[in-house]
């Protein structure tokens, strides 16, 4: 009796690990926007960051110039759509595995991510800045001058990859946020963020009045990003071209103070 | 502000009681399966289960998390399971694997002569276990599993890294507002909860004193 349960229950295992390994047949993805439709829903991937994408205080609903593009992109597509704050790190990892539909968060087109995600056109342009206390910000208004600062910077980021390129240390820090954090409270010297984010979160009237930016070490672009080899890449496009022509895209713009950094199409 | 702050960490601290209680639910008694499996007779069964064990004690929470979550899509273009389904069933299978250690280490402290005691008495060997050996392990297990349930307490904070949303997540969504006290207040929320845990344990562990 009790050989037989232990016997059961190697049996309940082996057969439990042989169901992971069991590969699903299906074919290969064919249409991403097939996909989304039958959902009835895009699920969107982003984070906390003004003014792409943000909550209003006391509000529920996800708002900014991201944001309220993706809901005009969904009623183009004809689905709702859904909005999932998630880890910055992972979202390669929660396209690929369908967890989200699309990473529409202010996201720059480095060579990575165009590896990594199938990217739409450019739609937004942006730089890496550095923030320093405004006390000393007259002291470091060259690229040259920077090797004496301590720096954070988000992992992985745009900045990341213009110390890299200057040759120089930094600690790395889950996000801008926190990259801004440690500025503040004196552990780093300087950190690098987007200029946009830069534009809205720090300087007078502000979280952050004691700080400023100085240096722009770079120009870059914003996309959105989709799976590779997805058809919503061509949907976007084709929506985006439509919504500027028409204005809608400077109209939303200007609600959040982002007009002058919208590229033509 | 400190109102508000305090309600939307509680919030999240509701996550944090949610994972924690329902991942004791399915850890304890599977804990105990698993234990019988490694103190088993049936030698494949032993071995199958020790494996397993040392697999899950042996690679780190945070990658179990991340494999369950991502692994089923990354590699067989499954569909995922929720966010928070996949980590409860890691924190499940992790804490179950621990938990069935100190299950082991209770139920072989207890003298061989109790059992052939209860054997010349005629008792079956689960009559032994149930009637005999059960509460003498449950006293002698008590200090460990406190030790388990409080850090599980503050591993709850490791699932943040698939964004479910618990207590670590909403104070440093504050960090974005520009406000940095709440990521440190949310300190206090688990030592209030530990401390609470840390006198139910020392109450539990004064009840069961009348076996010595």
């Amino acid at each position: 009796m009790k050989k037989l349960f232990a016997l059961l229950l190697a049996g309940m295992m082996i057969l439990s690990l042989a169901a992971c390994g069991a590969k699903k047949e299906e074919p290969a993805a064919d249409s991403d926007t097939a996909y989304v439709k039958a959902n009835g829903k895009i699920v969107v991937g982003i984070t906390d960051f003004a003014p792409m994408d943000y909550k209003e205080e006391g509000s529920d609903e996800w708002i900014g110039f991201d944001a309220d593009m993706a809901k005009l992109f969904a009623e183009y597509l004809g689905v709702d759509v859904e909005f999932i704050e998630i880890n910055w790190d992972n979202k390669a990892m929660e396209l690929e595995t369908k967890a989200i539909d699309a990473v529409w968060n202010g996201m720059t087109l480095t060579e990575e991510v165009m590896k990594l995600m199938g990217t739409s056109e450019a739609y937004c342009n942006n730089g890496q800045v550095v923030v320093v206390n405004s006390a000393v910000a007259d002291q470091y208004q060259t690229a040259e001058s920077l090797s004496e600062l301590s720096f954070a910077v988000e992992n992985g980021s745009a900045g990341a990859e213009q110390l890299d390129a200057l040759g120089l240390e930094y600690t790395a820090l889950q996000t801008q946020a926190n990259a801004l954090m440690e500025v503040a409270a004196g552990a780093s010297d300087a950190c690098v963020i987007d200029l946009l984010m830069a534009g809205a979160m720090i300087g007078e009237g502000t979280s952050y009045p004691e700080l400023t930016y100085t240096v722009q070490l770079n120009s870059e672009e914003y996309g959105v990003g989709f799976r590779v080899g997805s058809d919503l890449v061509d949907s976007f496009n084709a929506f985006w071209k439509d919504a500027y022509k028409d204005g809608t895209v400077m109209e939303v713009a200007t609600t959040y103070g982002v007009q002058e950094s919208i590229i033509a199409k | 502000m400190f109102w508000d702050v305090t309600l939307t960490l509680l919030e999240g601290f509701g996550g944090t009681m949610k994972l924690f209680v329902l991942t004791l639910i399915f850890a304890l008694p599977l804990g105990l399966i698993i234990s019988f499996g490694s103190m088993s007779r049936f030698t494949p069964l032993r071995w199958l289960t020790q494996t397993v064990v040392w697999i899950v004690r042996g690679s780190p929470l945070l990658l179990q998390i991340l494999i369950v979550y991502y692994g089923p899509g990354l590699m067989f273009g499954l569909p995922l399971l929720p966010r928070f389904t996949a980590a409860l069933l890691t924190f499940v299978i992790n804490y179950a694997c621990y938990f069935s250690e100190i299950y082991r280490g209770g139920i072989q402290s207890i003298p061989r002569g109790q059992y052939e005691a209860g054997e010349v008495l005629g008792m079956t060997r689960s009559q032994i276990f149930f009637k005999v050996t059960l509460l003498q392990v449950i006293k002698r297990i008590v200090p460990p599993m406190g030790n388990e349930f409080i850090t599980l307490v503050k591993d709850t904070a490791l699932v943040r890294v698939i964004a479910v949303y618990e207590i670590i997540w909403m104070g440093e969504s504050f960090i974005k507002k520009g406000l940095i006290w709440p990521l440190f207040y949310t300190g206090v929320f688990y030592l209030v909860f530990n401390g609470l845990l840390t006198i139910l344990f020392g109450r539990l562990e004064k009840k069961l004193d009348y076996f010595r």
